[in-house]
């Protein structure tokens, strides 16, 4: 299913480039990181240097945030372009850097084994209903291997699973859950690793065959995308409807199912991730979500929406540019007047978390009190909201 | 009406304008349907032309004068043709005269009633920059030299109270029983010569049309810089009045783009815009211009040479990239512009206090309409379908009605004033042809 390079190259429109810089003053990375353009890199590829694009950096730098192509006049799909370079690269024998030790990655690799067994369902509290079987899936991901493997950032990403299947059940719903749920591969996916993401793929929708749910829904932007674009690209329509945590809660709010009983007077401002708004078009939802939960102020940063900035990381490729992007969205977020950054990202959220701890030493890269605000899921506030 | 044989032109801008005096000058009647209440069309808006940055209405002026006082044109103004039936060399028209409530046989166009008019609304002949009444003449040398009460806004029409302009009118030219009038006129043939609009630049969100009150249009901008203009030709940014230290030109805003859906090049920035910065050179020699540009298309005779007197004689810096981002900075109302200057491959960002949009040329906003009355057909784009773009480049899909100007597709003045008289002739075949009573000479290919 994945297109290499000379094939993506017609399909993304790489082609009717006109060189005219666009993506390149767009780009976040660009403007903390001299050596990347990614106009430069696709008109190396138009005039045929294809392997120094193929053996440079930048392919991997590139944060897919999909910026670019939103400004693009010809339409240049260029993340797609760059996702395609990924495989063909990795097919090479090129070797790309990744925080945490490529431990993620190996993990992810590690669920392709079909005879794996897993119980990831430890966290979900003794009182909760959640069932294997039933209408409404909810696809966790990876947030209970983040509590344990990004233990120094305290990212609570169990806090998201608990507070969706708490909403769920306030407004009469019981998920089913996956104990052999799989990583949904989008690292993989977009690390050039195809051969293991269609593996992941498979069993994953074997997996939700079993449960004979009609409706998955996900918390992680990352997982609704993969599975509404990616899996329907290479296994043909799904045959359940997908939906992210932030267009239930909004359809739940319109049915009367979810009755807010407590009061959040804080000023929130929402980052919307990459995957969700400009991939996924899903920028309504979360706002309303948000505004109709009593006490909250909604503002909005500068950038937001098709615009918004990135969290500055893609697939745990992280290095000093993605902190520096990281202290500038956070201090756009305190400059909105906001006391809280709410996202629908756990990936997003870690990334900031992150950032916000760093010890290095100030000379090397200070991270100011003007970008430190806290940060939450909007399953979260729902939660808390619901009382209960 | 008379039954000399006549020919209708649709458009009163400068190509309208040429056709009309063009058909009258070899003794045919010509009927001028204009939709505003004045002729001139868009060149009536700009402040100067390219290449010779004479002053637009100057030129006009005169041109828009012999035009309405020719004894063998008749100029609709504020007019709109509504059904067209009959064919090539017998066409019967109704135009729709709206009531400017003022008697055209007395108005003497002096203003007196628009100065004591209570109602004041935003004027869009200034994009809003300015005010006009809700009787009101559009600009000074509107033609014909009428005033025209705007229904919409006029307190004695909207809420039956006020008739001021009535009271101070010494030609009594007020009359509040116009009614809408329908005249039906018989044509030989037709022209079509119905222009342009520019993109509403919003959607572009990245650019900050509509949210930065420092980026505007390059129309707004001939507005701004123009003598009889909202600032009466001082360059000042919108937000505060004060004068820019720097002003910033992108191009191509919505042409040239498969999204917005103008794939075609606009056809004039490339050197309106070097006038526009000329412009403000000679207004403010101190202030700093910079035109970001995507391929510099200066194709004809002395464009090349115009753009580089805009360098070296000016001082005007191009910067060859197309922006990705405008912010606003909100305290200042500054603007910083990202970019990467794709010739020294770097990616900068640069201060200006004014941003100017040369936003893409669009199908006039009627264009469809029309090609319903007329059974025209229309180009991917929304432009008039010509028969052939080679060999009828004149010829719309209809029989007898023909085209010129921008109505088809990108061209500056000189171009579309070619094929004004171009499209005279072609208009002319068919009444010689008709008036000869052989109704099928003359058409062919037409």
């Amino acid at each position: 299913m994945e297109t290499r390079m000379e094939d993506a190259m017609e399909k993304t429109n790489v082609r009717y480039c006109l060189k005219c810089g666009k993506c390149t003053g767009s780009c976040p990375l660009a403007r903390v990181n001299p050596e990347y353009s990614p106009r430069q890199m696709v008109e190396r590829a138009t005039l045929g240097f294809k392997d120094r694009v193929l053996r440079s950096k930048g392919v991997w730098w590139c944060l897919t945030c999909r910026l670019c192509s939103e400004r693009c006049p010809q339409d240049v799909r260029y993340p797609d372009f760059i996702r395609a370079c990924r495989a063909e690269a990795a097919s090479l024998g090129v070797e790309h850097r990744c925080a945490h030790g490529d431990m993620l990655a190996e993990l992810q690799r590690a669920m392709t084994v079909p005879r794996l067994k897993q119980n990831r369902l430890g966290w979900i509290p003794k009182k909760a209903s959640v069932s294997t079987k039933g209408d409404l899936l909810y696809f966790v991901g990876c947030l209970p291997y983040f509590d344990a493997i990004m233990e120094k950032v305290k990212p609570d990403s169990i806090a998201i699973g608990q507070s969706v299947i708490q909403v769920l059940n306030s407004s009469g719903i019981t998920p089913a859950v996956m104990p052999n749920e799989r990583c949904c591969g989008h690292d993989l996916l977009w690390t050039g690793d195809t051969e293991s993401f269609e593996k992941l793929a498979r069993l994953n929708m074997e997996e939700i065959r079993k449960t004979g749910a009609k409706t998955v829904v996900f918390s992680c932007p990352e997982g609704y995308r993969t599975f509404k674009l990616d899996y329907a690209d290479i296994l043909g329509e799904l045959p359940f409807e997908v939906l992210h945590t932030s267009e239930l809660f909004s359809k739940l709010i319109d049915e009367g199912k979810l009755k807010f009983s407590q009061k959040i007077n804080r000023k929130v401002v929402y980052h919307d991730p990459c995957r969700l708004g400009r991939h996924m078009r899903v920028f309504d939802s979360p706002r309303k979500v948000l505004s109709s939960i009593p006490g909250i102020q909604l503002v909005e940063m500068g950038r937001s929406r098709a615009e918004a900035m990135c969290c500055g990381v893609d697939a745990w490729m992280c290095n000093s540019n993605s902190k520096q992007m990281q202290v500038e969205r956070l201090q756009e977020a305190k400059m909105s007047g906001a006391d809280m950054l709410v996202t629908t990202c756990p990936k997003c959220q870690i990334h900031f978390r992150c950032v916000m701890n760093e010890k290095l030493p100030k000379a090397v890269f200070p991270v100011p009190d003007e970008a430190k605000i806290e940060v939450a899921d909007l399953s979260e506030l729902v939660a808390k909201a619901l009382g209960s | 009406m008379d039954e000399k044989p006549s020919v209708l032109v649709i458009g009163g801008g400068v190509a309208g304008i040429q056709v009309s005096t063009d058909l009258a000058n070899r003794g045919l009647q010509v009927y001028l349907v204009e939709k505003l209440t004045s002729i001139g069309g868009r060149m009536a808006q700009f402040d100067k032309t390219y290449p010779t940055l004479d002053c637009s209405i100057c030129i006009l002026a005169p041109k828009m004068i012999d035009c309405f006082r020719h004894p063998n044109i008749k100029v609709l103004s504020y007019s709109e043709v509504k059904k067209v039936s009959g064919k090539a060399g017998d066409f019967t028209v109704e135009v729709l005269r709206k009531p400017r409530y003022v008697d055209e046989a007395r108005c003497t166009g002096c203003g007196q009633c628009a100065e004591k008019c209570p109602k004041k609304i935003p004027n869009e002949w200034e994009f809003s920059m300015a005010d006009r009444k809700a009787i009101y003449m559009p600009f000074p040398q509107a033609v014909p030299r009428l005033m025209t009460i705007d229904p919409q806004n006029c307190l004695y029409l909207t809420k039956g109270i006020c008739r001021v302009c009535e009271k101070f009118c010494q030609a009594k030219a007020i009359d509040f029983s116009q009614k809408p009038e329908t005249v039906k006129i018989r044509v030989a043939s037709i022209v079509l010569a119905t222009g342009f609009d520019m993109l509403n630049p919003s959607k572009i969100t990245e650019y900050g049309y509509g949210k930065y009150k420092n980026v505007i249009t390059s129309l707004e901008f001939e507005r701004l810089i123009c003598a009889s203009g909202p600032t009466g030709g001082h360059l000042v940014r919108p937000s505060d009045h004060a004068k820019p230290k720097r002003v910033a030109f992108i191009l191509c805003v919505g042409s040239r783009d498969v999204k917005e859906g103008m794939m075609y090049c606009s056809n004039v920035c490339c050197l309106y815009s070097a006038k526009d910065a000329i412009l403000v050179k000679e207004h403010e020699p101190d202030v700093d211009v910079v035109i970001f540009y995507t391929d510099l298309r200066a194709y004809s005779k002395g464009s090349r040479e115009f753009i580089d007197r805009a360098i070296s004689d000016y001082g005007i810096k191009y910067v060859r990239g197309r922006p990705g981002e405008v912010r606003e900075d909100p305290d200042i109302k500054s603007l910083t512009i990202w970019y990467e200057d794709t010739l020294s491959r770097k990616v900068e960002k640069l201060q200006a206090d004014l941003v100017v949009l040369s936003t893409a040329c669009v199908p006039s906003s009627d264009a469809q309409e029309l090609a319903k009355t007329l059974g025209l057909e229309l180009d991917e784009y929304g432009f008039f379908r010509v028969a052939d773009p080679l060999y009828a480049p004149l010829d719309t899909t209809v029989p007898g009605v023909y085209a010129c100007g921008f109505c088809t597709g990108p061209k500056d003045i000189s171009d579309s004033v070619a094929q004004a008289s171009g499209v005279a002739a072609k208009a002319a075949e068919v009444v010689v042809a008709a008036s000869k009573g052989s109704k099928t000479a003359g058409m062919k290919g037409g």
